[in-house]
């Protein structure tokens, strides 16, 4: 038993001045981590869409018509950049990219609205995202309504006050957007960000240092043992996995705790919490990117093999398309990538300020795969040391 | 042996065939990504999201109303008689992620003119779940609104066709140019497929000068194209270019023919737009590689920018909201021209001529790949050091 930790310590020691004594693995493990929330967040952090471009027609040229377009105006999600004195003149104003949509209210709309008539007013919008398509239309559905109450009253006559107020809205009623107060898409995307942040940095850093032993042929030293120890392949996985896990407890406390802090994102989780809760992530993200390493046979192929995971890592973790509706087969594909639960546990704890017991389904998760994934590493090492090494079964060869 | 322009070609293409990594990323990897994300979104629209309902009036109107939401495809009432507080709980854990509360006396209170209130909770952590049913909650808090007011107004003798001006003296027609569905697939994976693409040509471009360097195998390289070094980069650089091709059109065949997606001006500006996405991408990759003259360097950068350009193309959060520094920095992504392409030509389908910009700034990050040869010869004679 001593033994073992002696030995393990020694592998651990090793592989933290390897890890510390190469520039591409410090930009994995350092430098990256600490740009890339910056990066990201600044992208998203205006939050919201405000202020889409639209341009008018308006054929009923009336006060009411006028009014109603002051009202879209007014509204903070749309800003009216012009008039159009018809549609093919507003079409081309979309063709220049002047503007996104276009709203066109129709020669009778005030003619109608005096006489009992129910009138339309159009809405044409360009999707070239999600967020620009929809400013116009809830837009004008807020304005139509409002307006529309109180054209009501005047239509069923005027009573008091509470019956005024009844007749322009018989049910009213609140939307209370809960955990993401202000519908930001920073506040929903970033915190998912950070935890694959975490997760891809440390599989392309271990994959360039299997990649550099690869290349340099030295697979004896890769075990980084002391001179005429034993290492087999469990205590290898074991002490290089918790060098790189010591590594990244500080990067994360910069990553999920500073880095949020400093863009004023959500953040109501207890600390302690997700500390308790990143364990299992940290080591099944690590012994998850120590058996991907496996397939790294050159110190650069770790980009041409892995980095495109990040987009399909971040796609099944179901933040965007929701869990809910993902087909059965890639759920199942999704839980076994250790950021899929680490995503879901953190953004309960952090933005939904969730307790432990909220996450213990995840944390149970983690820790399942943290003890498949570290198997498969050991398994990894053995087959390492049997092709490349079995004259020194993982020893380092006396210096003669 | 054979030199020239065709020979480098022909090596690459040897190069190329027994490379796993290439066959992996060039080949699996686009098509890999592409079966999981559209089989990931070919329902369109993210369909049944779980949500509870507080009824604590519970008759028969609010049972109507209720009967109405879960009948719209978006909504799924998953619980109907929890607490609240059991509801909010089931929230945390991701059970349901929105509330819909009915209060106490509802159905009375909208009769008589009380104006009761409907409160709705969503998770607006997750954007789409949190957006999707919010829109049908809203619905149903207007149709409420009318449906109380249809009484109220049949019984201050309005008939039945003065009703309706009466309750929506303004209604609205929406239409969205392109994708009437606001279907997330034509949405997303119309630009993260090519998005996919422009990365993994920057890093293979990178690499393709890289690994010779650091096999030592650039002055070779130099006398099989024949000492010049407008062959050696043509001649290595096309058979890249033809797969490339080949991969989008794969991407095309599944969006648009297979997935019957939306393609206003038809196959070839398209096609077009495709072509030069490839050709501005390898341009820009060869930048990298000449500047930096350093493998490693080089893929780290290209790798980078290929990451970044997921954001700053601004398929999901639009360009247009970003600082303004931001919005200058998108156009040196040659993704952003052709998304800014695609979504004119294929969704839109406005003239040409109004996206010809976009086609020219991709053809000049290939005219700038030009300019960089003469480096790109110094860095395959140097030395590979690392």
């Amino acid at each position: 038993m001593r033994k073992l930790l002696i030995d393990i310590y020694y592998v651990w020691r090793e592989e933290i001045k390897v890890v510390f004594r190469d520039p591409a693995v410090i930009l994995f493990f350092l430098v990256v981590p600490v740009f890339y929330p910056l990066v990201y967040t600044s992208f998203y952090n205006n939050e919201v869409m405000r202020d889409v471009k639209v341009v008018v027609v308006d054929d009923s040229r009336s006060s009411l018509s006028r009014e109603f377009v002051r009202k879209v105006d007014a509204t903070p999600d749309v800003k009216i950049v012009g008039y159009a004195t018809d549609m093919q003149d507003a079409q081309k104003a979309m063709w220049r990219g002047d503007a996104y949509s276009i709203l066109y209210i129709p020669s009778e709309f005030s003619k109608n609205l005096h006489t009992f008539k129910q009138t339309k007013v159009q809405a044409y919008s360009e999707i070239r995202s999600m967020l620009l398509y929809k400013a116009l239309p809830l837009a004008v559905t807020d304005v139509s309504l409002d307006m529309g109450a109180n054209i009501r009253v005047e239509d069923v006559g005027h009573g008091s006050q509470k019956q005024d107020e009844s007749s322009m809205q018989a049910v009213v009623s609140e939307w209370v957007p809960f955990y993401n107060t202000t519908n930001g898409f920073a506040s929903f995307l970033i915190p998912a960000v950070l935890i694959l942040i975490i997760q891809q940095t440390l599989i392309l850093g271990i994959g360039t240092l299997v990649g550099t032993h690869n290349d340099r042929k030295t697979f004896t030293i890769a075990s980084h043992a002391h001179i005429g120890k034993s290492i087999n392949s469990v205590r290898l996985t074991l002490g290089k996995g918790l060098a790189y896990s010591l590594v990244y407890i500080v990067v994360s406390v910069w990553v999920l705790r500073v880095a949020p802090y400093l863009f004023h994102l959500p953040q109501i989780g207890e600390p302690m919490t997700i500390a308790v809760f990143l364990m299992p992530f940290l080591l099944a993200s690590t012994f998850f990117a120590m058996t991907l390493s496996y397939f790294v046979s050159q110190r650069e192929f770790a980009f041409l093999l892995l980095t495109f995971t990040s987009i399909l890592f971040i796609f099944l973790s179901g933040i965007s398309w929701p869990w809910t509706s993902m087909p059965p087969a890639l759920k199942a594909i999704a839980a076994l990538i250790p950021s899929t639960p680490a995503i879901h546990g953190f953004v309960k704890i952090n933005t939904m300020g969730a307790s432990f017991e909220e996450v213990w389904p995840e944390y149970l998760q983690l820790w399942v795969q943290a003890v498949v994934y570290f198997i498969l590493a050991v398994f990894m090492y053995k087959w390492w040391i049997r092709n490349y090494d079995p004259q020194y079964e993982g020893k380092l060869p006396e210096k003669e | 042996m054979q030199s020239g322009i065709l020979a480098v070609a022909v090596r690459e293409i040897k190069r190329i065939a027994v490379s796993k990594i290439c066959i992996w990323g060039i080949i699996v990897v686009p098509i890999l990504s592409a079966a999981i994300l559209i089989y990931m979104m070919s329902a369109g629209l993210p369909q049944k999201i779980p949500i509870a309902v507080v009824d604590q009036d519970n008759t028969s109107t609010t049972r109507a109303l209720v009967r109405q939401l879960d009948a719209f495809p978006k909504t799924d009432i998953k619980f109907k008689s929890l607490s609240f507080r059991e509801a909010r709980l089931r929230m945390e854990r991701f059970e349901v992620y929105a509330i819909l509360s009915i209060p106490k006396d509802f159905t009375r209170d909208a009769v008589s003119g009380q104006q009761p209130k409907l409160v709705y909770y969503t998770n607006n952590a997750f954007f789409a779940s949190g957006n999707l049913l919010f829109q049908d909650l809203k619905t149903i808090s207007v149709l409420a609104s009318a449906s109380v007011g249809l009484k109220t107004a049949l019984a201050k003798g309005f008939s039945e066709t003065q009703v309706m001006p009466v309750l929506q003296p303004i209604t609205i027609d929406s239409h969205v140019v392109g994708n009437p569905w606001v279907n997330y697939s034509i949405c997303l994976n119309t630009s993260l497929l090519p998005s996919i693409l422009q990365l993994i040509i920057l890093i293979f471009t990178v690499s393709a000068f890289g690994s010779e360097v650091k096999s030592r195998l650039g002055s070779e390289l130099m006398r099989i194209g024949n000492n010049n070094i407008v062959s050696v980069i043509i001649g290595k650089m096309l058979p890249y270019t033809i797969l490339y091709l080949l991969v989008s059109l794969v991407f095309m065949s599944v969006l648009f023919y297979y997935g019957d997606f939306p393609l206003k001006t038809g196959f070839f500006p398209m096609f077009l737009a495709y072509l030069c996405l490839i050709l501005g991408s390898q341009g820009l990759g060869l930048i990298l590689t000449a500047v930096f003259q350093n493998y490693r360097m080089g893929l780290s950068i290209a790798s980078l920018l290929g990451m970044l350009s997921f954001s700053i193309t601004g398929f999901s959060f639009p360009v247009e909201a970003m600082h303004s520094s931001l919005q200058a920095l998108s156009y040196i992504f040659p993704m952003r021209h052709f998304f800014l392409i695609y979504v004119n030509q294929a969704l839109d389908g406005f003239p040409i001529g109004y996206v010809a910009y976009h086609f020219v700034a991709l053809l000049g990050f290939a005219l700038l790949g030009l300019l960089v040869f003469p480096r790109i010869r110094s860095f395959l004679e140097f030395d590979y050091e690392e």
